[in-house]
């Protein structure tokens, strides 16, 4: 009985929210299968993200912190695809190395499909050192004595008998440390790498706000922010990968927000209005 | 005394020689194991007040070790004639401790473990309320556990990768766990865009400010904010760099300055729950 007193306004501040769950789900699907894609604008940090991996010389030696699991998949998996498209393009050789256990398994079979429609040769031009428990400790230890702290990689082989290590004595002998990752541990490689190491940074949207005190210190060097990163870096590298579909439909569901909460204020204004 | 500092100069004591690393290594792990199988009803006949200044001391020299490594001044050459200049006495040792973390790291994923299936375990044998779901859980626990080992293992080459394995790992790998964690986390999406309906409203100048903002860098930092006009990225990644990231800088700092408290209160066992 009360419902029926209740004006346009009250009736839409109190919406059932499975009614919003919906509205969202079908905004979600339509612009995630809909061939519409737009262009991004590069933004500063994935530009210098970008020019430094520019400047790896064939050979160079690239550490991928993967620590992400199936929960950001949409953010970093294109950014991790992205990235070793560019590190094989660029002819360097990189090692991954997972603090999150599910990251072991997802990282390592990901590299390996990507490596091998490139014909990128595992323990020649990549090796994955697998899961450690303590990242601060295992960062630590390879800045000391790398093949003593990993041991083995994912295969079982013991480090110093793999050739695309060989010569590398510890984390000096890296150029560049690259994070992926959902979660705070950029500042542990900030902290203890080797200051000769230039360190890049994949966070999730949530996370990149944190980031930007280390970006404008120059402890960064560049960073990818989550899936919109992720196609403004396709861009430069001209690939079509999984960035821009995810973008296009973070786009408009950012836009949906705003319509929401701007529709939410407004009802909420005419309802005191209408109570005067 | 003479003999240790004399080892720690050649630096044999962490550096054991390929040929014996494994029985040294045998002996140190029986040897500990033994220690600690000793230790714990000694330390279970303590008073609390005994065992409170044992914990007390280890946890000092332990966080100690690692201060001192960290602020004691490289080149010992004057003590230690043979050692490197560029780095202090206590440098060989940090691997050895590290390891030790690791190994501590893995025990206690190894407890969590044991825990949890001891809960679950007790919920189904006493038949609790939802024990249903304990059985559930127990079930996938040891299947996961099962079909993740053996992945490992034929990863390594230390068993044979047949089909039944690759495809085992894969439908509770790939397409269960994986996929219920992404549908979990997805879910969050929801629950933002409900709140943000719902709980973002303008009461204040402030909160007007905030929304404002809010919405420009929404807008600025995606694909579309570019198609509607070229400034809104500039001033989306001008907001994050210029009011952001000062801001972002006084928390850290703050928040910086209260790890460095607790870190001391926590090395000094100040902290409570120390018994």
């Amino acid at each position: 009985m009360q419902a029926r007193t209740q004006s346009v306004w009250q009736r839409m501040l109190s919406i059932d929210r499975r009614w919003l769950y919906l509205i969202l789900f079908v905004n979600i699907m339509t612009f995630l299968l809909a061939p519409i894609r737009m262009p991004a604008s590069i933004s500063p940090p994935v530009q210098k993200f970008y020019d430094e991996i520019e400047k790896l010389q064939p050979g160079d030696m690239v550490m991928i912190s993967s620590n992400w699991s199936a929960s950001t998949l949409a953010e970093n998996q294109p950014q991790l695809e992205a990235l070793i498209t560019h590190l094989m393009r660029k002819q360097a050789r990189f090692t991954i190395i997972s603090i999150e256990a599910q990251s072991r398994d997802i990282s390592y079979r990901l590299a390996e499909r990507i490596t091998k429609e490139k014909g990128y040769q595992y323990g020649e031009q990549w090796v994955h050192f697998g899961f450690v428990p303590n990242l601060v400790v295992a960062i630590k230890g390879m800045v000391n004595d790398l093949p003593n702290t990993i041991k083995q990689d994912v295969r079982g082989k013991e480090i110093s008998k793999i050739p695309a290590l060989q010569g590398v004595k510890s984390l000096s002998d890296y150029k560049i440390v690259i994070d992926v990752t959902p979660s705070g541990t950029v500042p542990a490689w900030i902290s203890y790498s080797p200051k000769n190491l230039t360190i890049l940074y994949c966070p999730t949207s949530v996370m990149a706000a944190e980031a930007y005190t280390y970006l404008d210190s120059g402890q960064i060097k560049g960073m990818i922010t989550g899936a919109k990163g992720a196609q403004e870096y396709e861009q430069l590298l001209g690939i079509r990968g999984l960035g821009a579909p995810f973008a296009n439909t973070i786009s408009f569901s950012h836009l949906l927000i705003i319509f929401f909460i701007l529709l939410g204020n407004f009802a909420m204004l005419m309802n005191r209005l209408q109570a005067r | 005394m003479h003999m240790l500092t004399n080892l720690m100069a050649q630096q044999t004591i962490w550096r054991l020689p390929e040929e014996s690393r494994i029985l040294f290594a045998t002996l140190i792990v029986l040897g500990a194991f033994v220690l600690v199988l000793g230790l714990v009803p000694v330390l279970q006949t303590l008073p609390p007040r005994g065992r409170r200044a044992i914990i007390v001391t280890v946890t000092f020299l332990a966080g100690l070790f690692f201060a001192a490594e960290f602020f004691l001044p490289v080149d010992w050459t004057a003590v230690f004639p043979k050692d490197d200049p560029k780095r202090n006495f206590l440098t060989p040792a940090i691997q050895p401790a590290q390891n030790v973390l690791q190994i501590i790291g893995a025990l206690a994923l190894g407890l969590g473990t044991f825990g949890l299936v001891r809960l679950h375990l007790r919920n189904a044998v006493q038949r609790r309320p939802q024990w249903g779901y304990s059985i559930v859980l127990l079930v996938s626990f040891v299947v996961m556990a099962i079909f993740s080992v053996l992945n490992t293992l034929a990863e390594k080459g230390i068993v044979a990768r047949d089909p039944l394995l690759q495809r085992g790992f894969s439908i509770l790998f790939d397409y269960t766990l994986l996929q219920l964690d992404a549908a979990m986390f997805s879910l969050v999406a929801f629950y933002i865009f409900s709140a943000a309906y719902r709980a973002f409203r303008i009461r204040s100048v402030e909160a007007s400010i905030l929304m404002f903002t809010a919405m420009l860098v929404m807008i600025g930092v995606v694909p579309l904010g570019a198609y509607i006009s070229p400034a809104l990225p500039a001033i989306a990644n001008w907001v994050l760099a210029y009011l952001n990231a000062p801001a972002q800088r006084a928390i850290e700092f703050g928040v910086g300055i209260g790890g460095l408290a607790m870190a001391i209160r926590l090395w000094l066992s100040l902290e409570r729950g120390v018994t």
